[in-house]
């Protein structure tokens, strides 16, 4: 079931101000994919997913979902949650906590109208989707963190909704079982071939999880793209600083050399990938991850975008070594292979390779 | 900007609601006040014709006036300032010293909701008359004196009944102050040397001064509207106060004055409101003063030694004095023909004789009737309406909501009598005078803050996606009140329904004034019996209703801890 979104703008009032939650955003969700909004807090990702979910209303735009409006300003439609058939897992959970694990999954059948009956057995084939078998009677109370995460997806999933949403339902459980639900929330998604969308501000959990990303910032979307393309293509400095470390280098364009730009930067000259529109003069930044930032042996010549600078700070992290290295007045992030020895203090040269440092307007 | 066709956070309109309550709560409160005014100036009930000045020159031209405003002003100040006193040691003692027995001062916050203010009072004229309380005549048999040495019929003796009863709501306030406070404060003040004595009078009570300030002024307007101190220790005595002058004006005599009655209660209404926003304010910003520090810092809790066990004594003593003594006055009163020490010729004309009339009498019979069906019913209705208002006030917050929130305290503010006058006014003009209804209603618009804030405190603990993720499996609004609110609200429900259920079977200030042949209610009869000095059938009377307030506690309790238990609810 795919989902449109076309002008919705939400705006509140707070303290007597008017605040732009959402400001005009169109998007284009696929069916049956995993599609996640990425942003840091006060995006207003959780304020499009509740224009979704119909638990708060846009004050313009229009929502289909699966080609049904389910909102219209300029129709006056709003459908009710409860008629919008999805499916939610909030960032609490939300579990009734005077109800049992049994109680609460059948609930959404149960408003639904069906038979005793049925409701048994659809309850327990989704219990045991998310390995939940001989739970039934448990008090919702009597539960860890995880376990409740999964009763809310059962939840979510037993009226075989159209499309199912979540709330970061991650962010109250420790990192060591984060990374394993993330990981078998992806292969369950995968399996049920379900729409789904997803909130998050969690680059990493974005990233792995998700088929398509879009990426928010003061209510506008910034960016849509599968994550790869997110990742290294990314179009504007504040999407290449939220989806991961990076380093970002003031610059401008000299020339060019077939499908390299040659950058006059503030370290110094640089050849990376070019960019259509980018004519000689125009100020740019450049985006370097420090992952492709490359040790090179200290006699060698004549390399494309040889750095030379000093070891500030330096952290043995395991797989690898993370620091800082000055080059001129810049301070560059570094992540060089744990084998390597460096001390602070060192002289080291590094490089990168042209199509892996990502031209972006200043 | 555009005004969204919803209401804000919700997705959908909630307006209906929010105004029909809006309607029905301001129609409660706002409509007895403004019949109130309305009928301070006019001619007389019912007619309303030209507005006149004339009831407010009667009323405060009146040369008795200011003796009834010095004295209602030293009744409400002197039992403030004792009750405060009073409270202030008790919450001291539990909060901040070792001091054993602490289910003492559990029972002393519970139990005033078992015995009837009107009960109280009677068991401590029973007590203290002068011519035959059962402590006078013991004195006087013990020592040989020819006069009695206590007069109840006095100020002081105002004060102090007045000071006990309204003990437990200071104690409540000021209890949770204490306890939140932040001992570092005062070990600080003993680093610099000062003296523990110093550091209280320095440091505790200055910074608890807003709750200080909060319960006296708790206090003020509770005794302002006080009625059953007045009346039974007030009347006899001739010491009248604001509420015992009005209710001689529509009560007493053969032409009952209600324009000079209304005109009267609105100066009363007006200290009143005045008084209660203050209050407001003052627990508003002790909030902020009062150090609620979250840090873990524990109250720094004081070693009694020595002074352990006298201190437990008086303890001890205040809850004798005030649980035990009345209901054994009562019970012992009851049984006799007229009062007397207790003695072996008290013993042989021990009967059942009171209890055999009272259970006789038809009026008796009646007003237990109808306490019984306003107590459970109205309480039943009153929570009904509370579920809603409470709903509204925390769920929607829109700028009606908050309307509505304040009409919904505003009924905290009304003294009984004098919303009772202003109720009248207004029933007069309804088929409702002289019915149940007419007591029903009046008893929800005054009693609702009680319904309403056990409901309130209980629904913010109630995570709203609790709601919302019912609402997106498909539940409808109602379906989602039903399943999921009310039964996580079942706690606050009961404890609400306790407490104005309890009221209404003791309502004693509206009900004089509302209260017709037909309609009578049991604290209306037991006044009656008062005035006519009947205190063996008052105390047989007493008894049952003492016995219905503890049943009714009782029994919701249990039923209280059982679906608290059902929803796996107690441990948290």
């Amino acid at each position: 079931m795919d989902i449109r979104i076309q002008g919705v703008s939400r705006r509140f009032l707070a303290h007597g101000k008017v605040i732009p939650a959402l400001d005009g955003v169109s998007l284009d969700i696929p069916a049956r994919s995993i599609f996640t909004l990425l942003g840091p807090s006060g995006c207003g990702k959780t304020t499009l997913l509740r224009c979704i979910v119909g638990l708060d209303a846009p004050d313009e735009g229009e929502i289909r979902i699966g080609g049904e409006v389910v909102f219209s300003q300029a129709q006056g439609i709003f459908v009710p949650p409860e008629k919008r058939g999805l499916g939610m897992v909030f960032q609490t959970y939300a579990i009734w906590p005077h109800m049992s694990v049994f109680q609460n999954v059948a609930y959404p059948l149960e408003v639904r109208g069906l038979s005793r009956d049925e409701i048994r057995k659809r309850v327990g084939r989704v219990l045991e989707f998310v390995q939940l078998s001989g739970f039934e009677s448990r008090p919702a109370t009597r539960l860890s963190g995880g376990q409740q995460q999964r009763v809310a997806l059962a939840r979510a999933l037993v009226a075989e909704p159209r499309v199912i949403l979540f709330d970061e339902p991650l962010s109250n459980l420790d990192a060591k079982l984060r990374e394993e639900t993330r990981k078998e929330l992806r292969a369950f998604l995968t399996r049920l071939q379900i729409t789904a969308v997803y909130v998050t501000h969690d680059r990493t959990e974005a990233l792995s999880l998700s088929d398509r990303i879009a990426v928010m910032k003061d209510g506008r979307v910034l960016e849509v793209g599968t994550p790869r393309e997110v990742y290294f293509h990314c179009g504007s400095r504040f999407v290449a600083d939220f989806i991961g470390r990076a380093n970002l280098i003031a610059g401008r364009i000299r020339g060019r050399d077939k499908d390299l730009a040659l950058v006059d930067s503030e370290i110094g000259p640089l050849r990376c990938a070019a960019r259509e529109g980018l004519s000689p003069g125009a100020a740019v930044t450049v985006c370097l991850r420090p992952e492709n930032l490359r040790l090179l042996p200290a006699a060698g010549q004549g390399e494309l975008n040889r750095l030379r600078g000093r070891i500030e700070t330096l952290l043995f992290v395991g797989e690898a070594w993370e620091g800082e290295i000055s080059v001129g007045a810049k301070r560059l992030l570094v992540q060089l292979p744990a084998a390597s020895e460096l001390r602070e203090g060192n002289e080291i040269d590094l490089g990168f390779v042209p199509r892996e440092a990502v031209l972006l307007a200043p | 900007m555009r005004k969204s066709f919803l209401s804000p956070g919700t997705g959908e309109n909630r307006r209906p609601l929010t105004f029909g309550l809006l309607v029905l709560v301001g129609g409660l409160t706002v409509c007895p006040v403004v019949l109130l005014l309305l009928g301070s100036l006019t001619e007389g009930l019912g007619a309303f014709g030209r507005l006149t000045l004339a009831k407010y020159r009667a009323a405060y031209a009146d040369p008795g006036f200011a003796a009834i405003l010095y004295n209602t002003f030293v009744f409400t100040v002197g039992s403030a300032t004792v009750c405060t006193a009073l409270a202030f040691f008790l919450a001291y003692l539990n909060t901040r010293t070792n001091l054993p027995g602490k289910v003492l001062f559990r029972i002393l916050s519970v139990v005033p909701m078992m015995i009837p203010h009107i009960l109280f009072c009677v068991s401590w004229v029973l007590l203290l008359n002068p011519s035959n309380g059962l402590l006078n005549l013991l004195l006087r048999e013990a020592l040989g004196l020819s006069a009695s040495p206590f007069n109840i019929y006095t100020l002081p003796g105002m004060i102090l009944v007045e000071a006990l009863l309204d003990l437990p709501i200071a104690y409540l306030v000021l209890a949770p102050a204490l306890s939140a406070f932040d001992a570092t404060l005062e070990e600080s003040s003993h680093v610099c040397g000062a003296s523990r004595w110093h550091t209280f009078f320095r440091v505790t009570l200055p910074v608890l001064r807003p709750a200080v300030l909060a319960a006296f002024i708790l206090v003020i307007v509770r005794s302002l509207a006080s009625f059953a101190v007045p009346s039974v220790i007030g009347i006899p005595g001739r010491i009248y106060v604001l509420a015992s002058h009005i209710y001689r004006l529509v009560a007493t005599g053969f032409s009952p004055d209600y324009g000079q009655a209304a005109a009267v209660g609105t100066s009363a209404l007006a200290a009143s409101i005045v008084l209660v926003v203050l209050y407001r304010r003052l627990t508003a910003s002790s909030e902020r003063f009062v150090t609620v520090s979250g840090r873990g810092y524990r109250p720094a809790i004081i070693e009694l030694k020595r002074a352990k066990i006298p201190l437990l004594a008086v303890v001890g003593l205040l809850c004798f004095v005030w649980i035990v003594l009345p209901v054994l006055v009562l019970g012992y009163v009851s049984l006799l023909p007229y009062s007397m020490i207790p003695g072996e010729k008290a013993f042989a004309l021990m009967s059942l004789k009171n209890w055999r009339l009272v259970l006789a009498d038809p009026i008796s019979r009646l007003s237990l009737r109808n306490s019984l069906l306003l107590g459970i019913g109205g309480a039943v209705l009153g929570m009904v309406l509370s579920f809603f208002v409470s709903w509204v006030i925390v769920r929607v917050r829109s700028t009606a909501a908050g309307i509505l929130e304040s009409l919904s305290f505003l009924s905290f503010s009304f003294p009984g009598i004098v919303i009772g006058v202003g109720f009248l006014w207004f029933f007069v003009l309804t088929p409702l005078y002289g019915t149940l209804w007419a007591l029903l209603i009046g008893y929800i618009a005054t009693y609702l803050p009680y319904g309403i804030r056990p409901l309130t405190s209980a629904l913010v603990q109630i995570h709203s996606h609790l709601e919302e993720s019912s609402r997106v499996c498909g539940a409808g609004p109602l379906t989602t009140l039903r399943r999921i609110v009310f039964p996580l609200l079942v706690p606050g429900i009961v404890s609400g329904w306790i407490l104005m259920a309890t009221m209404f079977v003791r309502e004693l200030s509206l009900s004089v004034v509302l209260s017709r042949p037909g309609t009578e209610v049991l604290a209306v009869q037991i006044l009656r019996f008062s005035e006519d000095g009947l205190w063996g059938r008052l105390a047989a009377l007493g008894i049952v209703m003492i016995l219905i307030s503890t049943a009714l506690v009782v029994i919701a309790g249990l039923f209280g801890r059982r679906s608290l238990r059902a929803f796996g609810l107690e441990a948290s």
